[in-house]
């Protein structure tokens, strides 16, 4: 029978204190009872421990006896609790590639800047341990977050608009590379662009230094109109002409960019930039200059995809904005007209 | 394509979702005089309903904690033992859920052998 106490005890251990002495006297007996039905006289250890096996582990059959619901975070929560771990994976990540960066131009230790990595992990995890935390609150407590479902009203719902919906994994990487070009701008105006060759000084891309404010002012302006679209959800007449007006803008500014460092490239390498190609593999390169003309040269390529990006995306809302006003989306689009714009 | 574990691992699933509310039914129907949960086992599988003590034990506890059960420590025989009664409530209850079962066997009757007639 030692067998049985310990099986007895064991199951308490996974019982709430509340039931737990009455559970485990109830079970004894019933334990008891079904053995001597199955064995006649005295059980031996062997009968014994088959019979505990057939009857389960301790911790199953303690489970068995709590609620059936027991959750760290229900389904009910468990969406809201997706979302904001991803924004908050999202928000950790910008911070480090931005701090990753900043260290990168700043100091030459390279394990530093790597540190700065490293800890990435451990912020994550801390982050989300702080997010789990709260929400077992929520779910302890019972908090809803959204409205009882029974209030809800069909009218209420949005209508189905697919070809004004906005793609949000599209604008929430847009947010973030813009905020990460706008941060280094900002914090380190000065060091964008620069390019470090050992043994001699720092030099800066002079035209992006020069254009600035300009950057600046074209980042933000796209940063705003993006956080407006994706907390909007959809497109409206007011959100398509301010990406309208907000690409045009960035358009000229990239313009103004490229014409710069094409300038700059035809001066510093004579015949264009082609010939600079002859000059390759970069070991011959000796001087900090040469390495500022690739850098440079890398820099117009970005600047021209950029463009080419920006004018498509323009050329795309502007599309959508004609056929809005010419009244020729219905509400229910077709499938294949599904397609986002391709930032 | 389904591989032949996970198939058994569904049909294990559903057996048991579908055995679950039947339990409730079935206690509910023997409950009428008290008994402890060892000869309520008995009884059930004199009559057929094979349940695992893991699975009754607990459902007891749970049921009298909904109220439909009572229950009353009995020491008079060689160790105490817990006998469970139907609650006035459980009665109502089983009233009524035993109109619904018997509506949905009979549909589940018919459109089953609507669909074996319909396989030959």
């Amino acid at each position: 029978m030692n067998l049985i106490d310990r099986y007895i005890y064991e199951v308490g251990r996974y019982l709430p204190r509340k039931n737990r002495a009455d559970i485990q006297t109830e079970l004894r007996s019933l334990l008891i009872d079904s053995l001597e039905a199955r064995v006649e006289g005295e059980a031996s250890e062997e009968e014994v421990v088959a019979f505990l096996r057939e009857f389960g582990s301790p911790a199953k059959v303690a489970a068995s006896y709590r609620p059936e619901s027991q959750y760290l975070v229900g389904p009910e929560l468990f969406p809201t609790f997706r979302m904001v771990v991803g924004i908050a994976l999202l928000v950790l990540v910008v911070v480090h590639a931005v701090l990753f960066g900043l260290l990168l131009f700043t100091n030459p230790d390279f394990l530093q800047a790597l540190d700065v990595l490293s800890n990435f992990v451990g912020n994550f995890l801390s982050v989300l341990g702080t997010i789990v935390v709260v929400f077992y609150a929520f779910q302890y407590f019972d908090v809803r977050l959204a409205k009882p479902s029974q209030d809800w009203d069909p009218r209420d719902l949005p209508v189905v608009d697919m070809k004004n919906t906005v793609n949000r994994g599209g604008t929430i990487f847009d947010i973030a590379l813009e905020l990460l070009i706008l941060v280094a701008f900002l914090v380190f105006p000065n060091t964008i662009g620069a390019v470090v060759t050992p043994g001699t000084p720092i030099l800066t891309d002079p035209v992006l230094t020069s254009y600035t404010p300009l950057i600046v002012a074209a980042l933000m302006a796209g940063l705003v109109v993006n956080i407006v679209l994706l907390w909007r959800g959809r497109w409206e007449t007011g959100t398509r002409l301010a990406k309208i007006a907000v690409n045009l803008f960035s358009i000229v500014v990239i313009a103004m960019l490229i014409s710069g460092h094409a300038a700059w490239l035809a001066q510093h390498t004579g015949s264009g930039f082609f010939d600079l190609l002859g000059n390759l593999p970069i070991s011959k390169i000796t001087s900090s200059e040469q390495t500022l003309i690739i850098a440079m040269f890398a820099i117009q390529i970005a600047l021209i995809i950029a463009m080419i990006i920006t004018v498509i995306e323009t050329i795309e809302v502007a599309y959508r904005f004609f056929r809005q006003m010419m009244g020729w989306d219905t509400a229910l689009s077709s499938v294949e007209d599904q397609k986002t714009s391709p930032l | 394509m389904v591989n032949i574990m996970n198939s058994s691992e569904v049909y294990d699933r559903i057996v048991q979702e579908l055995r679950r509310g039947v339990l409730v039914l079935a206690t509910l129907s023997q409950l009428g005089e008290a008994k402890y949960g060892y000869s309520l086992i008995n009884e059930l599988a004199e009559q057929g309903l094979n349940i695992d003590q893991g699975t009754l034990y607990p459902l007891l506890r749970r049921l009298e904690s909904d109220g439909l059960l009572q229950s009353q420590w009995n020491t008079e025989g060689s160790r105490p033992r817990r006998y469970y009664v139907i609650s006035p409530a459980g009665a109502r209850l089983l009233k009524r859920l035993s109109g619904e079962w018997r509506g949905l066997a009979s549909v589940l009757d018919k459109l089953l052998s609507n669909c074996e007639g319909s396989e030959t």
